[in-house]
């Protein structure tokens, strides 16, 4: 399994958005690094969330590689990644903070 | 990016310190890095199983850009750590922060790779100009 780790902020994602999102990612994960995303889903609860020293309404998504990435790979798979949340969560483009990782070790 | 995790025991982080740390968190990143302070999210747990809290109260674990020197690092987990002591009202010596490194290269935000350190004037320009030219033609 590809692991994803999803933070949103409590209360500005809906039920139906949580399952496309997971949904979404769960398949970007297949499609790219070979097996289904295992979701981590991080709810910050509200009045702990901060961006820029304000309340947050960032997200970020992170997922785990399966293989070592250059950045001429990387780059299309973050964008990728980016538009899916920012589609399904209804986030502007300073709202999402997208992240993938090399494998550990 | 950078990603400042405070994890602490259940009642032991005020409501009221939260906003104090993260002003101070943010600050203290800014001043020791010169990375505008849009990039700093700081984020508030209890008894998560992220960063460990082992026999700590809270524990502040940070997600920076690589490239900072061992000063820069050591700096800001000794600063950050008073911080959250000071204003949770927690003793020093059980409060703990660290920080690990995650290339740039590996962090998108507002569609755009996040810059190496030092290079975060320019990136800025050049996203806040290509945010505003995206708003005019929306």
């Amino acid at each position: 399994m590809t692991a994803c780790t999803c933070m949103v902020q409590e209360g500005q994602i809906t039920a139906e958005q949580e399952a496309r999102l997971r949904e979404e990612t769960r398949a970007f994960a297949e499609r790219h690094f070979g097996s289904a995303g295992e979701i981590n889903w991080v709810c910050v609860p509200e009045g702990s969330g901060f961006t820029a020293a304000k309340p947050s309404t960032s997200v970020i998504v992170s997922v785990r590689s399966d293989r070592p990435l250059a950045p001429s790979a990387r780059e299309p798979l973050l964008r990728e990644l980016e538009a899916i949340w920012r589609e399904h969560a209804g986030r502007g483009a300073d709202e999402v903070v997208s992240v993938i990782t090399d494998p550990v070790g | 990016m950078p990603l400042y995790i405070v994890n602490s025991k259940a009642g032991a982080m005020p409501a009221d310190a939260k906003a104090k740390i993260a002003d101070d968190v943010t600050r203290i990143h800014c001043d020791v890095t010169d990375a505008p302070p849009t990039f700093v999210h700081v984020f508030f747990f209890e008894e998560a199983a992220m960063p460990p809290l082992g026999d700590k109260t809270a524990m502040l674990y940070g997600q920076i850009r690589a490239g900072r020197t061992d000063a820069q690092k050591a700096q800001i987990a000794k600063e950050m750590a008073e911080a959250v002591s000071h204003h949770a009202k927690i003793e020093p010596g059980a409060v703990h922060a660290f920080t690990t490194d995650t290339p740039a290269s590996w962090v998108m935000e507002g569609g755009d790779i996040l810059p190496e350190p030092g290079e975060e004037e320019a990136w800025l320009a050049a996203h806040e100009a290509k945010l505003a030219k995206q708003g005019a033609n929306a």
